[in-house]
């Protein structure tokens, strides 16, 4: 490949906040923002466009020496697991540029800033072949992201930050001394793909698989390690909300994908159980704890955790369709919560309430966003026709097989998830029209709708016809669970 | 010694000379410079370090001993130099305005420095104990001095005061180990030294005594615990300028003569190492815990370089070629990052304003984007966050422990710098977050741009395109 594709769609954001450096209308900074994110997401349907789906071999990749006294190099590529998340940051992208549109007012060119440096550094983690270098990009994230909630967050926000610093630090310098021990003992290379073939000692194996997890399971978040999602959500501006829910949080369970699972199969194995029951309790106690909420948004958070906990669930069956269908979930649960965040921003933007028990009749008040509300609660439930349905369906289809109780409380938690999401849906949505008179409201404008509208189309598109995302995510899923299981007789393999 | 032999070490020591010669032609011609035309003797200073610079350049790439024995240009001492140099310019360029507004504006401010330059160097050329001791005598005076210099003001005479009492007492005791050496070896050069050892294998108890008393020495000098309680009182008395050059020149010196020392096999060999372990773990523990609680910023700058210092002596434990280049390229960084913290803090001190409060920072990035954003730059490379230098100087000197296998070493070192994270980005809470109390007025001349833009774009560079730096340094530690 001579166009450096990836290159071009990781640093374009990047470029584009330098440009935005220069401007002083706060105009022209939003729409430079939602320009270059929008031109990035049409870049990334080219690479979906031009993705191979028939090999696990990393496409689109470039390699340039960066470091060479320490074997770092700056290498990109994509697979079919990869791609499908690059595509949903860029997605989601545009979206929180919209979403800011108004919901910003002030120090607007800093914190599209932030948005895009975010958004430069996120797909930089998803495209990097070299462990440095994502190591580089998954730290330098704490820095915007530490800002956007900072800055532009609600009263709470300065404590909410420095959770959210502290917690994501603490765990990622312990996966930088596994990075550095896998460096040693992978033979002095940080390539991703050299790091994968080799055969470590088990105690090794088990030593970096903890401090993987660690690392891993602040992001995504697990129990117990999830305390400081909720604070950050609530505080975090909408598009802060839509990026940690959506991209974030995603990024834990790929490095279980990339990292844990092909680096250290005998370790993953041994300690899959360990995993399945943190998912199941993320997803009972997620669920329970959403259970009770009276914020939306924090409704929302924890439904995060307990649908993430079906993530993990899906990826340590280590059998395929747990592991596509924790994939494709990945990919939902950024769409379906990116969106749900969306609309709860939204509505804040009109009342200024978060409390659940001040609204009420918003179907009468707001018909089409009450439309959209309906369609991305049901699709969080996994209604059969939406994107989840599908998703949790190849979970469950394996988590019995791999653990009976753990996928009984995966059952649990889907009712769990019914109740509070429709509670929530009756108690807002539905009854007499009384949040209309209490406050100023105003249905969907055409920016929201514009923000909207592409993530309703996945719900579907996903929910009814999944073949061509399955597609992408297939051959690689294979080889990744070959390389678990079967990484003794590697060598024989071409 | 014949005449070829002394002119080959008159040019070996050229750096040196020219600095000391330019400092004591300074001293007369300061007497003539009017009043209010200070900034002459600034750019001459600069313009003297930078002519020792061309010197240093134009002799590396070739080993050099010197005064037999005593003495030696290598690219370990070179690298030094550089970095002294530039610690040195940086100090001058953010010197002038503060100077005015502190009303110290006296030729000897800038002779002081120059000559706390030239001691520096005479420590990393030093080859053996009583040349490294003349370095670090004619170093510490001068800053004893320097430390001083407000005169009206009581915080910097009490600095001063204990700086010169705890500065002597440690340099007694480094002497009292140099005496010891040399009353058991019958030799003060460290080659010599480490010949006599090696010939009979056990390390004789007399001299280990000995080896503590240096080292104790010398940690005092890099403020490691448990010798760093002058640290904080020091930093906060000094003029901010001389505080920000003794949180990178004469440390950076420091950390030369320690690896020079320890770059010997013999104490390779030993088990010092173990205290230097437990030393640099207790530091860093130390600094990084009690700077959480600071309110000003210059006791809080203090602690962290305790912290930094602790961190940068890891490097030290783990050794070898890595282990020192590491703790040599970390040094580097931190004279970017570190003096370019230090710049915004010189910079905030304006007529009634000393900006040395935490709390003066309040809404600072509210009316000062660029500078703040600079700041904040600063701050999250102290920290060690990437894309910034300062995350991969910490990035090297663990690669080079757990190349030695020092993993737990590893895990508390970075646990320790997730704990002195806190404190930064307090910092950069206090001025994105909060409202600011009044206008600020920062004393932003252009020296001071000058000297902002060189540590930003180090301290950015360093961090994108480390790989320059990283063989420098490699190749430095070979002595080439």
């Amino acid at each position: 490949m001579d166009f450096p594709l990836l290159s071009v769609i990781v640093f374009l954001p990047a470029a584009g906040a330098l440009v935005i450096l220069f401007l002083r209308d706060d105009n022209a900074v939003r729409w430079t923002a939602l320009t270059v994110t929008v031109v990035d997401f049409v870049l990334c349907i080219g690479l979906l466009l031009g993705f191979d789906t028939t090999t696990y071999e990393m496409q689109f990749t470039e390699t340039r020496e960066w470091i060479p006294a320490l074997g770092v190099s700056f290498a990109l590529g994509v697979d079919g697991i990869s791609a499908l998340f690059v595509f949903l940051t860029a997605l989601l992208g545009g979206v929180s540029v919209l979403a800011s549109w108004v919901a910003i007012d002030h120090k607007v060119k800093e914190f599209m800033i932030s948005l895009l440096a975010m958004q430069s550094l996120m797909l930089g983690v998803f495209c990097a072949l070299d462990l440095f270098l994502f190591y580089v990009f998954w730290e330098a994230m704490l820095i915007p992201m530490y800002m956007i909630i900072g800055v532009w967050g609600g009263d709470g926000r300065v404590y909410a930050a420095f959770k959210f610093f502290l917690f994501t630090l603490a765990g990622s310098v312990l996966f930088l001394i596994g990075v550095i021990v896998l460096y040693f003992q992978g033979g002095e290379t940080f390539d991703i793909l050299s790091l994968m073939g080799q055969d470590y000692p088990f105690a090794v194996q088990s030593w970096l698989f903890f401090a993987f997890l660690i690392a891993f399971a602040v992001k995504v978040p697990m129990v117990p390690m999830h305390t400081w999602l909720p604070d950050a959500h609530v505080q975090a501006p909408t598009a802060g909300s839509i990026i940690l829910a959506g991209v974030l949080l995603k990024m834990g369970a790929y490095g279980f994908l990339r990292f844990s699972l092909p680096m250290l199969p005998d370790a993953s194995q041994y300690y899959s159980t360990l995993v399945l029951v943190l998912s199941a309790i993320a997803i009972v106690y997620g669920g329970l704890l959403a259970l009770a909420q009276d914020d939306l948004k924090k409704l929302v958070a924890y439904s995060s955790i307990s649908h993430m906990g079906f993530v993990t669930l899906g990826i340590f069956t280590l059998s395929i369709r747990g592991m596509e269908g924790g994939i494709l979930q990945m990919f939902n649960h950024g769409i379906t919560t990116g969106a749900l965040f969306l609309l709860v921003g939204l509505i804040y933007e009109r009342t200024h309430t978060r409390s659940i028990s001040d609204y009420g009749g918003l179907m009468k008040a707001a018909p089409v966003y009450t439309v959209f509300l309906a369609i991305f609660i049901l699709s969080s439930m996994a209604l059969p026709g939406t994107n989840s349905f599908v998703g949790e369906l190849l979970i469950l289809a394996d988590a019995f097989g791999a653990n009976l109780a753990v996928g009984a409380a995966a059952i649990v938690g889907a009712l769990l998830a019914a109740a509070y999401l429709l509670g929530m849906f009756r108690r807002v949505a539905l009854g007499p029209a009384s949040v209309g008179q209490r406050y100023e409201i105003w249905d969907i404008n055409r920016r929201e709708l514009a923000a909207i509208l592409p993530l309703a189309v996945f719900v579907f598109w996903v929910g009814l016809y999944p073949k061509p995302f399955l597609n992408i995510i297939h051959v690689s899923a294979e080889h990744l669970l070959q390389q678990v299981h079967g990484h003794h007789s590697r060598a024989e393999r071409p | 010694m014949t005449p070829a032999a002394l002119l080959q070490s008159v040019l070996a020591s050229l750096p040196e000379i020219v600095v000391i010669t330019g400092a004591c032609v300074l001293l007369i011609v300061g007497l003539f410079v009017p009043k209010g035309r200070s900034h002459v003797l600034v750019w001459a200073s600069i313009a003297i370090v930078a002519a020792a610079a061309a010197a240093t350049l134009a002799l590396a790439g070739v080993v050099r001993p010197a005064y037999s024995g005593m003495f030696v240009v290598d690219g370990f001492a070179s690298f030094f130099k550089v970095l002294f140099y530039l610690a040195t310019a940086l100090t001058l360029l953010l010197s002038p305005k503060y100077a005015e507004i502190e009303k110290i504006e006296r030729s000897e401010y800038y002779v002081l420095l120059l000559f706390a330059l030239s001691g520096m160097m005479i420590m990393a050329s030093g080859t053996d104990l009583l040349s490294i001791y003349v370095g670090l005598e004619l170093m510490a005076l001068s800053t004893y001095v320097l430390t001083g210099f407000l005169r009206d003001d009581r915080r910097s005479n009490e600095a001063a005061l204990k700086y010169v009492i705890l500065g002597a007492v440690s340099s007694g005791i480094f002497l009292y180990g140099v005496s010891l050496v040399y009353g058991l070896t019958g030799t003060t050069q460290l080659d010599a030294i480490a010949a006599t050892l090696t010939a009979d294998a056990p390390l004789d108890p007399g001299l280990l005594l000995a080896i503590v008393f240096i080292v104790t020495g010398l940690v005092f000098k890099v403020g490691a615990v448990p010798f760093h309680m002058w640290v904080p009182d020091i930093y906060e008395g000094a003029p901010t300028t001389i505080t920000a050059f003794l949180s990178v020149g004469p440390k950076a010196a420091g950390f030369a003569v320690i690896l020079r020392v320890f770059l010997n096999p013999l104490f390779a060999a030993s088990d010092v190492w173990i205290v230097v372990a437990v030393i640099a773990v207790v530091t860093m523990a130390l600094g990084s815990f009690v700077a959480l609680v600071q309110d000003n910023i210059k006791r809080l700058l203090a602690y962290s370089s305790i912290a930094h210092a602790g961190f940068a002596l890891l490097g030290v434990v783990a050794g070898g070629v890595n282990g020192v280049a590491s703790v040599m390229l970390y040094l580097l960084i931190y004279v970017f990052m570190n003096l370019g913290i230090f710049g915004i803090v010189i910079m905030m001190r304006n007529s009634d304003f000393s900006g040395e409060a935490i709390e003066d920072y309040a809404g600072f990035a509210k009316s000062h984007r660029v500078l703040a954003l600079l700041m904040l730059l600063f701050l999250f490379s102290l920290a060690g966050i990437p894309p910034t230098a300062g995350f991969f100087a910490k990035f090297y000197v663990l690669v080079a422990l757990i190349e030695q296998g020092f993993i737990a070493l590893a895990v508390i070192a970075v646990l320790l710098s997730a704990v002195a994270a806190y404190f930064y980005i307090r910092i950069v809470m206090v001025m994105y977050m909060r409202e600011p109390a009044g206008a600020f007025n920062p004393a932003l001349t252009l020296p001071v741009r000058i000297a902002l833009a060189i540590t930003a774009a180090g301290t950015i560079g360093i961090g994108l395109f480390p790989a320059w730096f990283l063989s420098l340094a490699q190749q430095s530690v070979f002595g080439s």
